[in-house]
């Protein structure tokens, strides 16, 4: 079920967290802490869920033609977080599990052998954590879905020398060593307290050293490559992470039979991710250029190609439809909407920061024309937050700002704002622009 | 474009007399298959429920274009995409 969370970018066990982890000052002797440390780690358990974790991968691949409603496929690893299962809607899964052996983090996708000045987390900053120092894994035999039967996987018993890397990514200006050389120091502790064979590319096991200022995590990595490429096979300038849609996604509190809009959609990850996991309401792209339009295509046929392979019986529709249309001058009826969902342009790569003093107006008042009085929302990202908090101010009438959430898109401060639509009704007949 | 999504589209040639711009007229031979009209009683209706699905989400026009009910004015659609851009001078 973890594996199933969309607004997470990579997963891993969590073997130990230290809140506040005091770094001897001189470098070697730091170093040679951290090497210490392996020894007196807690592996046992978070080694049994990465085990777990393993068969249920190599489930998946083997049933890729499948339906993917297969029992394997529903892990034993329990919800994630409070979160975790709520968007499972189509499914009856039973709550088993006792202790949630995982701490879901997004951290960034890419490995970082360079430490950076700045605290490194892509995603959401308001994510649900699920730090624990103790790992605590309770495989249920007995309701067991067949994870580990049949599939010729090594009992703990045998000795396996495994393949591993060690990948540190650190940040903040006080430490005395780079994330290069603790990972080579861990990394030659890890080897001589478990004999395995390190392998920076063909690894079965990566350990993760996650040192931010004083704080340092220890975990195993149970992902392979960040997830927030899914659904996306044509890529744009400025495309969007998939799993930073699903979060602003969740933020509109989507309900069945909503309309759901991105009048700005690039290359369509908004609405690809909206259509996907929230297949019961309907979903419209449009965007005025017309290569974002043709990728936004593309990357829909691709989806639909994916779905028909999975579920051969019948190939639906999917909910989503995309118009070229300029975001000024919108040809929908006025109150149709229920939510609006986009990413606007920063100014940066697209548009220009002057460009954004009079888009940024004409496109709230736009969204408040389409959006249905009372009962609309818009969720709205941008970096040009000074830009953004005076064209508001001008649409008081129609928008209320009802929550803020900062993120990290790139390395660019951004803001993801949720508005409320009032009650005033639009007037039907459009001011000239 | 799906027909559900042509329910939310109006025509926004400037000028328009206000609700004018809806429904855009759908050009290409296809007949519809449904009754003008919903009978009384059609959420009971199942065979008219799935007709009606089947119209609104799992047909696409994929090629043709959308007339302006007041203006008469053509957005072309193709490959599924309708074009509701206006031109520099109609703007």
């Amino acid at each position: 079920q973890v594996h199933r969370l969309r607004s997470v970018d990579n997963l891993f066990v969590v073997v130990q967290e230290f809140k506040d982890y005091q770094f001897k000052e001189n470098k070697e002797d730091a170093l040679k802490d951290l090497e210490d440390l392996v020894k007196k780690l807690p592996w046992t358990d978070p080694l049994k869920v990465w085990e777990l974790n393993n068969s249920l991968k190599k489930k998946k691949t083997k049933r890729k033609k499948h339906n993917l409603q297969s029992p394997a496929s529903r892990g034993k690893l329990s919800d994630g977080g409070e979160e975790g299962g709520a968007d499972q809607n189509n499914t009856n899964e039973q709550e088993d599990c006792a202790q949630n052996p995982v701490a879901v983090e997004p951290t960034g996708g890419q490995d970082t052998e360079n430490a950076q000045g700045v605290a490194s987390r892509n995603g959401v900053e308001e994510e649900e954590d699920n730090e624990q120092s103790d790992v605590k894994a309770e495989v249920q035999a007995s309701s067991e879905s067949g994870a580990k039967a049949g599939d010729g996987q090594t009992g703990e018993g045998e000795a396996k020398v495994l393949r591993f890397r060690v990948t540190c990514n650190r940040a903040g200006d006080k430490h005395s060593f780079t994330s290069n050389e603790a990972a080579r120091d861990f990394g030659g502790a890890v080897q001589e307290h478990f004999q395995w064979k390190a392998d920076m590319t063909n690894f079965d096991v990566e350990v993760l050293l996650n040192i931010h200022n004083n704080e340092v995590v220890v975990g195993i990595a149970l992902t392979e490559e960040s997830l927030h490429r899914r659904n996306i096979t044509h890529f744009g300038p400025t495309t969007l992470r998939s799993t930073l849609a699903y979060g602003m996604l969740r933020l509109c509190d989507p309900k069945p039979t909503d309309i759901i809009v991105d009048p700005m959609c690039g290359t369509g990850a908004i609405p690809i991710e909206g259509a996907a996991e929230w297949p019961h309401c309907y979903h419209i792209a449009g965007d005025n250029n017309p290569q974002a339009v043709k990728r936004a295509a593309n990357n829909i046929s691709s989806l639909l190609r994916k779905n028909e392979s999975k579920d051969s019986s019948t190939a639906l529709g999917v909910p989503l439809d995309v118009i070229q249309w300029d975001i000024c001058r919108l040809p929908l009826r006025t109150g149709s909407v229920d939510i609006v969902v986009t990413d606007m342009p920063f100014g940066k790569r697209i548009g220009s920061k002057k460009k954004n003093w009079d888009l940024y107006p004409a496109c709230l008042m736009e969204m408040g024309r389409i959006c249905t009085p009372g009962t609309g929302r818009a969720v709205l990202l941008t970096q040009d937050k000074k830009c953004f908090a005076k064209a508001l101010s001008r649409v008081g009438h129609i928008w209320r700002r009802a929550q803020t959430v900062w993120v990290n898109v790139g390395g660019l401060h951004a803001a993801v704002y949720l508005l409320r639509r009032t009650s005033e009704r639009a007037e039907e007949a459009r001011p000239f622009w | 474009m799906k027909l559900l999504t042509h329910n939310l589209l109006s025509s926004h040639v400037p000028g328009l007399r206000p609700g004018a711009g809806f429904p855009l007229r759908i050009e290409l031979g296809h007949p519809s298959e449904l009754p003008p009209e919903p009978s009384p009683g059609y959420e009971a209706d199942e065979e008219f429920l799935r007709r009606l699905h089947h119209v609104l989400l799992e047909v696409e026009v994929l090629e043709g274009s959308l007339q302006c009910p007041d203006s008469g004015r053509r957005f072309p659609i193709s490959r599924g995409v309708p074009n509701l851009l206006l031109s520099e001078d109609e703007a």
